[in-house]
């Protein structure tokens, strides 16, 4: 990570590489803040820490400082501060960084980074030693339970970025956090290519496309989800499509409706789709507009990083540039062993479909349902903006399937309700949706929606 | 306005309609089988919608199954008939 801010820094200390609203971070200002927490980061004699900190140059800055002396860094989602002290505990952090000398972060000591010197004119420079090993620590976003620590190693992370061309016109939207895998293999993307990563908070559709207009990003990744609120925000405002020349999705099962809305709304724009996980790493990306991916991905060879195959209905992977395991287990026997992704998936034709994951299935009374085919089926619906299909807890069946819809602007709820049942009245009797509610939001979780049972929304 | 009881039979009657069943049927009609007809993931249906319409429904909350669709709506309260003995 070091290494691609020297190289870009070195070539053009004075090129934009953070916009964060009217702030502008060049590379070689970015590089002399890394040198400078390096610096710190070894005369304190840190070997992991956590950092709270919503201010991407910031934590840019530490992911590379980190790297370079080879300290496990672990960013704490910058919009949850309640959660610091529990996560803090759970993944033994004993050191959070952090802007805020008042957080709560439990029995770990809180520092302030930002006052940590910068070393100008770092450029070209090799101050920090290299490091044999680069542990970085990644949390899961906790869809379906509780985060978990991902151990990975900046030489596998990196492993991908050789194959980027050089593109500095390239502005490209930080739609995920950089405590996520996704944000972190944009960040690598733009360092590699010497582009711009236009990081505008909060992280929400509404700001990415206000950042698209005003701060002209060309290129952006996000999840399915992020790209179905950015669509129902570009409905609702009127204005015209900001000009995207490439459009990214992933982290979830990518719908053929979507895609082909997207085609509509962003016509100059190359749309691709990658299969990635925090577990696994990026397994590459498909620029064909069309859901799931090609069959021809169970047929790399062994010298390819990532290789997939199907067992029992669910796709596994063999990565090199996977975890290393979870914190605080044992380390995986083989990490570029075979291994489940808990993505179940069918062979149509010459397609791989997503069926969903395995941890959504719905048992409506002993029969499984997927819930993507019909979510699929209800988000297609004229009137529906977006939708959720999850169990719903029954004391007859043990789960119905239930949708969550938040309608579209003017739409008719008592139509859309009769629609939803006319589009799913083919579908067996357990797949067929027993309880249809409009809401105002879906819950998401790092831009995914959620579909497990939760309580408070999950009712009235 | 409507009693629970009523409000609640208007929510169920206007349910049987739109699953093609007889939305007048008896009061004391049993729900399923023979009866009004109702299988589990009727039913499954039936109890979701109560309980998002009411906040509380018979399926759910009670010991055992209600059998007609006057058990239904006696979780919702008395019929007026028998407030009136």
């Amino acid at each position: 990570m070091i290494e691609l801010l020297r190289r870009a820094a070195e070539e053009g200390p004075d090129r934009a590489a953070v916009v964060i609203h009217e702030q502008v971070v060049s590379y070689g200002e970015l590089l002399a803040r890394a040198e400078g927490y390096a610096a710190e980061l070894t005369s304190r004699g840190l070997r992991r820490f956590a950092t709270f900190d919503g201010d991407a140059a910031r934590v840019i800055a530490l992911l590379a400082a980190a790297s370079a002396c080879g300290v496990e860094l672990c960013q704490f989602p910058p919009a949850e501060p309640e959660s610091v002290a529990e996560l803090a505990a759970r993944f033994d952090h004993t050191v959070v960084l952090s802007a805020d000398p008042d957080l709560d972060a439990g029995d770990a000591e809180v520092l302030d980074h930002t006052v940590w010197p910068t070393v100008p004119g770092a450029a070209g420079a090799q101050s920090s030693p290299a490091a044999d090993a680069r542990p970085h620590l990644i949390l899961t976003t906790g869809t379906t339970g509780a985060p978990r620590g991902v151990r990975h190693d900046w030489s596998r992370l990196v492993r991908g970025v050789h194959r980027v061309r050089e593109t500095p016109h390239e502005r490209w939207l930080l739609a995920y956090g950089l405590h996520q895998f996704a944000g972190l293999q944009v960040l690598l993307h733009v360092a590699a290519a010497r582009a711009t990563l236009v990081a505008p908070a909060p992280r929400t559709p509404r700001a990415g496309l206000r950042a698209m207009r005003e701060l002209g990003v060309t290129h952006a990744s996000a999840t399915p989800t992020y790209w179905r609120f950015l669509l129902t925000e570009l409905a609702a405002d009127g204005a015209p499509a900001p000009s995207l020349r490439q459009i990214t999705l992933g982290g979830e099962a990518v719908p053929g409706p979507l895609l082909a809305q997207l085609e509509r709304t962003f016509p100059d724009a190359a749309i691709s789709q990658v299969y990635a996980a925090s577990e696994f790493g990026s397994s590459g990306s498909v620029k064909d507009r069309r859901a799931g991916l090609s069959r021809s991905v169970l047929e790399r060879g062994d010298d390819a990083d990532v290789a997939m195959r199907i067992v029992d209905g669910e796709l596994w992977v063999r990565s090199r540039v996977g975890m290393l395991g979870y914190h605080g287990d044992p380390p995986v026997e083989d990490p570029d062993g075979w291994r489940a992704t808990g993505d179940l998936v069918e062979l149509v034709g010459d397609r791989v479909e997503f069926r969903g994951r395995s941890s959504d299935i719905i048992n409506v009374g002993g029969t499984k349902v997927h819930p993507l085919p019909i979510e699929e089926r209800v988000s297609s619906v004229p009137g529906v903006a977006v939708a959720r299909v999850w169990g719903r807890p029954s004391a007859l069946t043990g789960n119905i399937v239930a949708v969550d819809v938040v309608p579209a602007p003017g739409a008719d709820p008592a139509r859309v309700k009769a629609a939803i049942g006319e589009a799913c009245a083919d579908l067996a009797g357990a797949a067929r949706p027993r309880s249809i509610r409009f809401v105002d939001e879906i819950p998401v979780r790092g831009s995914k929606i959620v579909r497990r049972d939760i309580p408070q929304e999950g009712r009235g | 306005m409507a009693s629970p009881r009523i409000a609640a039979e208007n929510v169920i009657r206007e349910f049987l309609g739109r699953i093609k069943k007889d939305p007048a049927s008896p009061l004391d009609a049993p729900l399923y089988a023979d009866g009004v007809g109702l299988d589990s993931l009727e039913t499954a249906e039936l109890s979701a919608l109560l309980e998002d319409e009411f906040g509380s429904d018979p399926f759910s909350s009670a010991d055992e199954l209600p059998q007609t669709l006057a058990e239904v709506l006696d979780h919702y309260g008395a019929a007026v008939e028998a407030e009136a003995v």
